[in-house]
């Protein structure tokens, strides 16, 4: 695997850094994920399947 | 607080439906003539209008664009609504909406194959069609946040978001690819060269895969699916932590297209780290979808709007596990031009994209008409001769890939070329092309029975036009509530502020990746004796553009013992610093051609381009001979120059004036070597120019090799 990650002539920094900066990133949407409220990510769930149904009366093309 | 009384429009996305339906067959019939040509050049037409070289991109933009373009804005128009409870912000700019698109893509189907093209993939448009799509766009934005702001929901959907993210993205990589200066009103050339111009194209190529076929389709799907199956997704959780690393990653990855190029390791390496890890958040999305139809497989027997929506799914899957392996340098090598990336890239479009598409359109056509589907059994036969149809396509893909790919790269014991003919390795995968046709011809069979399906389904019934919905307002108050301490909920409430974090989240790989390319000189070291090209070579290079040689011939000589063998010397950062735009190519469906100068005479040239197979015999090249008889235009030679020196070539002071002058010297003299190898023809022929320009093509350094610096 580590074959893949040569020829970096010093740019090893940005390698690093980038890879740094997404777990970081990661970590912190991890954090987060972890204390959301399940009331909350239930009623987000429902969101598609919870739609009000129109009524055929109200029609009006 | 009362109920409100309001409409949904769905016209707007009736119409965006029967524009997917007819850019789709339009796109897949091009595409299968193009097709066609690989193994039979004469289905040209005999002519330089529908020539492969300037159909593909309008195959590519067909589909891409008019097709999955038109399906999202469908999907999009549809679910935005319900999801916000409320009407789209203005019919006004809907229509604008619909109507500009449209006129762009006729825009592109008119000047594709009159040749006038950018040559950067997928964004091949000309700059008065870059910037109406910039204008269109905008449109979009408006519309879309103006609906977002009038809503009547408090929260938005994970499915907003994706299209939050697509919006802004799509808008990035767009303007930052068409930095271009016009020459007329249909020419310009890229402000960017060679390298740089590639990191800048592959950046934007990789990431429209990300962003307008990927993301904009799991939005689609995080809505469509559990309306399907009629259950909530099976993660929310999951769909966040997608999202977001699924935007960060993307970005990065582009440099994976450039392996073993010129382009600096750093950033090379940079492209294979994040594309491996790209399986993560891709298959996030994957499992998230498949696990939703959990405890809901009875359904899938019955309902086909699921079936397409399981093997969309399972495609996707696919396709995104073999792009990181594709990105691992070993597998590269092999794969890279290579009908291997066309099987990969066709899993994506025809699985992931159509399937999803078709699944979406047969549930949602009759629901705008308040009808049933016309025929289940249509449906059902577009379903099973649609997945026959990738099965057909890709499998022989995939075997003509593997094949050509270790063909080129096999030795003797003696340690020379086994197949020192490129003819020879392309010649061996034409029953492949052939199969492939089949598959791709079975696959349009089953989108006209679709199109005739939806068309009954349409006219058994009339438009609900104007949906009737009924919503609580929305009290202002409560959009944002001091007292949530959530800061992810309170930054989704405020649509403005997450699409400027998700703006940050996509600029930081985009610019790690670029700026110490275009900032740092050593990142591309140049070399003395690299000159600007004259102009007669100048010219001949548009003409290359404008035939769009670059579909079928790279330009880029990898550092591998099967390449320098059969080509020559590789391909150095410095030999490219003039060429605006950077001509690499993607596919190798004939030779890598940047060492071909000096290779062949003028005569094999000319003879190569009026019949190939008068040189190759067995070739599947076109024949151009239109080139001999079409006159070079050089009333732009002069501006051509100027523009050129404006983008920092060292073209000496007042040289555009002494351009047209010098032109015909070197015209006369190749004309004149032609004449003694008794091919008569005028010097101010078009093929006289690409002639000029195929015999200039890598021959800088040939020159003096003791000015090569390494690169690699």
């Amino acid at each position: 695997m580590f074959k893949q990650i040569k020829d970096l002539a010093g740019g090893e920094y940005y390698l690093i850094t980038s890879l740094f900066i997404f777990m970081v990133f990661f970590i912190l949407v991890g954090i987060y994920l972890l204390k959301l409220n399940k009331n909350y990510i239930h009623q987000m769930s429902q969101m598609p399947i919870n739609e009000p149904q129109p009524k055929e009366e109200d029609d009006n093309y | 607080m009362q109920l409100e009384k309001f409409t949904y429009d769905n016209k707007i996305v009736r119409d965006f439906g029967l524009a997917t339906l007819i850019w789709g067959i339009i796109g897949m019939t091009v595409g299968l003539l193009a097709a066609m040509q690989l193994f039979k050049p004469s289905m040209n037409l005999g002519n330089q209008y529908t020539t492969f070289g300037r159909i593909r991109p309008l195959h590519t933009n067909a589909v891409i664009f008019a097709f999955v373009g038109n399906a999202i804005f469908m999907g999009v128009y549809y679910s935005l609504q319900r999801l916000l409870k409320a009407r789209m912000f203005s019919d006004v700019l809907s229509k604008i909406h619909f109507w500009g698109w449209q006129l762009i893509i006729v825009s592109a189907v008119i000047t594709l194959p009159l040749g006038f093209t950018t040559s950067h993939e997928y964004a091949e448009l000309e700059w008065p069609i870059d910037i109406a799509i910039t204008l269109i766009w905008v449109v979009f934005g408006i519309n879309m946040f103006g609906t977002i702001f009038k809503r009547r929901e408090q929260h938005l959907y994970v499915a907003i978001w994706f299209y939050i993210a697509t919006f802004v993205t799509i808008a990035v990589l767009h303007i930052v690819n068409s930095f271009e200066l016009p020459i007329s009103f249909l020419k310009s050339y890229y402000v960017y060269a060679g390298v740089q111009d590639a990191l800048v194209q592959w950046w934007y190529g990789h990431n429209a895969v990300a962003f307008f076929l990927t993301t904009p389709y799991l939005g689609m799907m995080y809505y469509f699916l559990p309306k399907m199956a009629n259950r909530p997704v099976y993660s929310y959780k999951l769909s966040i932590l997608h999202f977001w690393s699924l935007i960060f990653i993307y970005i990065w990855a582009g440099p994976h297209h450039l392996l073993y190029t010129s382009l600096p390791g750093w950033a090379q390496s940079l492209g294979v780290a994040f594309s491996i890890m790209l399986i993560a958040p891709s298959w996030g999305g994957m499992i998230n979808g498949l696990l939703t139809l959990r405890g809901a497989w009875d359904k899938v027997r019955e309902d086909v709007t699921l079936k397409f929506m399981v093997v969309s799914l399972t495609a996707y899957g696919m396709a995104t596990f073999e792009g990181p392996l594709l990105s691992l340098k070993q597998i590269n090598g092999v794969a890279h031009f290579t009908d291997w990336i066309v099987a990969h890239v066709h899993v994506g479009a025809l699985g992931w994209n159509g399937f999803l598409t078709f699944g979406v359109m047969y549930w949602l056509i009759p629901r705008l008409y308040k009808t049933e589907l016309y025929s289940k059994k249509m449906a059902s036969f577009h379903f099973w001769i649609g997945t026959l149809g990738i099965i057909f396509y890709a499998v022989p893909m995939y075997w003509a890939g593997f094949t050509q790919g270790l063909m080129w790269k096999e030795f003797t014991p003696e340690g020379l070329l086994k197949y020192p003919n490129f003819l020879t390795t392309t010649l061996q995968i034409i029953p492949m092309h052939v199969l492939r046709s089949i598959g791709g011809a079975f696959y349009l069979t089953g989108v006209i029975v679709m199109a005739f399906n939806l068309g009954k389904t349409m006219l058994k019934a009339k438009l609900v036009a104007n949906e009737p919905a009924e919503a609580m307002p929305l009290v202002k108050d409560s959009v944002v509530d001091p007292a949530d301490n959530k800061w992810h909920r309170r930054l989704e409430r405020r649509p403005i502020k997450f699409m400027v974090f998700a703006l940050i989240v996509i600029l930081i790989g985009g610019m790690v990746e670029m700026m110490p390319t275009f900032t740092i000189q050593s990142n591309v070291p140049t070399i003395a004796s690299v000159k600007p090209y004259s102009p007669l070579e100048l010219e001949g290079r548009d003409l290359y553009i404008r035939e769009g040689c670059v579909g079928c011939h790279s330009q880029t000589v990898r550092p591998f013992r099967s390449e320098t063998e059969r080509y020559g010397e590789y391909s150095k950062a410095g030999e490219f610093v003039y060429d605006h735009p950077f001509l690499w190519g993607s596919k190798r469906t004939g030779p890598d051609l940047h060492r071909i100068g000096g290779k062949y005479t003028n005569a094999w040239h000319f003879n190569h381009m009026l019949d190939p197979t008068s040189m190759s015999p067995g070739s599947i090249m076109p024949s151009y001979p239109w080139l001999i008889k079409q006159q070079l235009d050089t009333t732009s030679t002069a501006t051509k120059i100027r523009a050129m020196q404006t983008l920092g070539v060292p073209y000496l002071s007042g040289y555009d004036l002494e351009a047209n002058a010098e032109l015909k010297i070197q015209a006369d003299s190749i004309a004149s070597d032609l004449k003694k190898n008794n091919i008569q023809v005028k010097s101010d022929r078009e093929i006289i120019a690409l002639i000029a320009y195929l015999q200039r093509l890598g021959t800088d350094i040939k020159a003096n090799k003791s000015t090569i610096p390494s690169n690699q």
